[in-house]
């Protein structure tokens, strides 16, 4: 199969999929209790109010008429206005969706870096100390709540030691940017880092210690094949045995997994911004659940899913082309 | 190092069930004046501020309380003076029940599903795979909050049998099964279990036995419950191993948030102490703890099952971590 055709087939299941997640966050809101007017509505509302308010918000339409406009509304790229703050739902979740993103790039930074290097070491020593300290710190990173780690670093690291803030976003990654662009000022880039550092580490152990261990075990396994074999007996120096010949393979299938935990770290992301108020999407999430705000819980589901299928979808592509083996299925 | 799994677990499954004889104190009962006190070992001073206005005048008055650990809470009290050792007791029972309970709901819920897509393959298998890939795309955290969120904790209240039976006095007489997120972190994970399933039931599916057994006229229902089902046991039983620490970790991550509906959760009583983060470091420190030693014990285990019962899967980690 030529990669046309291949990425043509991806790109349909991925729409698939991402209609079937707008069909099924549709749904969700008429299988719930309550009405949604009485959220919006004042108290003692009077009933013409109240009928006004659903007209309004297109409530009192039949099920298919309303799963209709939400559909090409959604293709227009409207998402709908928030219940509550009466604002277009869009553009609170995109501008909340930076934050996130540089959460979640700057815990998968720390993860690749610790991690890879990590495993490679405790393959290459099996059974050695450095190995089962490596082992150790993985089975914790694995086994530690997230919520739990990143109280416990701003107890340390915040409150008994005062060396950095206890999270709190003070600066966004392109405003930092701008700083040192038009104003050659740095101050803006350390505020940055000294106010990510500890949710980026919250966020990225599990994935650190996860990574680690895929690492390991597959080098394990690459190396205990015949090809490393072979290498080794015509003289290739070890450093490249590893890195050039077993390192490629065994990331391979890694990255794969990786796609597939996205939505571990989305998680992830909700509970670490909740402990050190950070405000990215998964503040959102909370606020417009206990809110019951339903064009922004829709919303965010749904720039979430879609992010999945696209990462999943790229991931895939990169799989194919890097390992010829697995070609354009 | 499994043995030590094995012991750690055990210990922790014993005290969730006899949580009532172990227990030194109610652990929701509050004791009036005996607000965090620290552990043993770690007696201090705590300063309280109290602000009153004296002739049109605010004025700060700083009180440094002497805190002494006493026997009677060996590891302590939490913010309104109930006892954390109790507390932390009857804190593993929700881990461990929701833990034992959702994975098993998702796995059996997962395998019949995966069984069944690899079995018929074709296009049956594309359908069913491509509706259980949207339930992927949904983080399960954030489906999870969304649902409970909506339809409420669904607590159900468990009469404790100790108690019932009269061999204990003094504690709960019932213990809340949040039940909601039980069958939300069911509903979120069963499709990990579905991959697996599939995959086995597609690779077993022509096997030469299976064909026999088709050619001798063997419905689809008897292939399926006695040569696939038996066969994709093995990744099965290690992969719920492995989901029971996952659940757990979500459920405490769910009950931090406040989503949970019990308040004798280990992450419950994380969030609890947090606001007295500087002064009271063990409200917080202990039930977390907790956590991580069952988690670290479950996790040691899924190693130990994964090397010993199937030392061909290193690949398809599965989990829906919180």
């Amino acid at each position: 199969m030529g990669i046309y055709k291949f990425l043509l087939k991806r790109v349909l299941q991925g729409l698939f999929v991402i209609w079937g997640i707008v069909t099924v966050v549709f749904l969700l809101r008429f299988m719930t209790p309550g009405d949604p007017v009485s959220f919006v509505a004042p108290l003692d509302a009077p009933p013409a109010l109240r009928a006004q308010i659903a007209e309004d918000l297109g409530l009192n339409q039949p099920l298919h008429i309303q799963y209709a406009e939400y559909l090409i509304g959604l293709v227009q790229g409207d998402m709908g206005y928030s219940y509550i703050s009466n604002t277009d739902a869009g553009s609170r979740i995109f501008a909340r969706l930076p934050a996130t993103l540089e959460l979640a790039l700057m815990a998968t930074l720390i993860a690749i870096i610790i991690s890879i290097p990590l495993g490679i070491i405790s393959a290459a020593n099996r059974h050695e100390p450095s190995d089962y300290a490596a082992t150790s710190f993985s089975l914790i990173g694995i086994s530690t709540p997230n919520f739990w780690l990143g109280i416990m670093l701003i107890l340390v690291f915040a409150e008994t030691l005062g060396v950095l803030p206890s999270g709190q976003q003070a600066i966004g990654l392109v405003g930092a940017l701008q700083m040192l662009i038009f104003e050659q000022n740095v101050s803006g880039l350390r505020a940055w880092g000294a106010h990510i550092i500890l949710p980026a580490i919250t966020l990225g152990t599990y994935f650190t210690a996860l990574i680690m261990r895929l690492t390991r075990n597959g080098m394990l396994e690459e190396l205990g094949k015949t090809y490393i074999r072979a290498l080794r007996a015509k003289g290739l120096p070890e450093t490249l045995v590893r890195y050039k010949h077993a390192l490629r393979n065994t990331l391979i299938p890694i990255i794969t997994i990786l796609g597939l935990q996205l939505g571990t770290l989305i998680g992830g992301a909700v509970v670490t911004e909740t402990v050190f108020a950070w405000p990215g999407l998964g503040r959102l999430v909370i606020t417009s659940v206990l809110n019951r705000d339903w064009p922004l819980i829709q919303g965010t589901l749904i720039v979430i899913g879609v992010g999945f299928v696209v990462i999943n979808i790229v991931v895939d592509s990169l799989y194919a082309y890097v390992n010829p083996k697995v070609g354009y299925e | 190092m499994a043995k030590i799994g094995v012991v750690l677990l055990i210990s922790i499954l014993l005290a969730s069930i006899f949580a009532p004889f172990l227990a030194l104190h109610d652990p929701t009962h509050q004791y009036s004046g005996e607000s965090n006190n620290p552990p043993i070992g770690f007696g201090g001073e705590t300063e309280t501020a109290t602000t009153e206005v004296v002739d049109g005048e605010v004025q700060t008055t700083v009180e440094t309380v002497e805190q002494s650990p006493t026997m009677e809470h060996p590891l302590g009290t939490d913010a309104l003076g109930r006892d954390m050792f109790s507390r932390l007791l009857f804190g593993a029972r929700t881990s461990i029940l929701v833990g034992l309970t959702a994975t098993t709901l998702a796995a059996t819920a997962g395998v019949v599903y995966g069984l069944t897509a690899g079995y018929y393959g074709g296009r049956i298998d594309d359908g069913m795979m491509r509706l259980a890939d949207i339930m992927l795309a949904f983080p399960s955290l954030v489906l999870a909050v969304t649902l409970i969120g909506l339809y409420g904790t669904g607590s159900i209240r468990i009469p404790d049998p100790w108690v019932g039976l009269g061999l204990v006095d003094g504690m709960p007489e019932s213990f809340v099964f949040p039940g909601t997120i039980t069958v939300v972190i069911a509903l979120v994970s069963w499709v990990w279990f579905a991959r697996v399933a599939r995959g086995e039931a597609l690779s077993l599916r022509d096997e030469d036995y299976v064909r026999a057994a088709r050619t001798a006229g063997a419905s689809d229902w008897y292939l399926l419950r006695k040569h696939l089902l038996p066969n994709c046991l093995t990744p099965i039983i290690v992969l719920a191993t492995v989901q029971v620490a996952v659940v757990i970790l979500l459920e405490s991550a769910l009950a931090f948030l406040g989503f949970s509906g019990t308040q004798l959760s280990w992450g419950f009583d994380v969030a609890q102490g947090r606001d007295y983060l500087a002064t009271s470091w063990w409200i917080t420190t202990l039930p977390g703890m907790a956590i991580l030693l069952t988690v670290v014990a479950i996790n040691l285990i899924g190693d130990w099952f994964r090397d010993a019962l199937d030392p061909d899967i290193s690949g398809e980690e599965g989990g829906t971590g919180a």
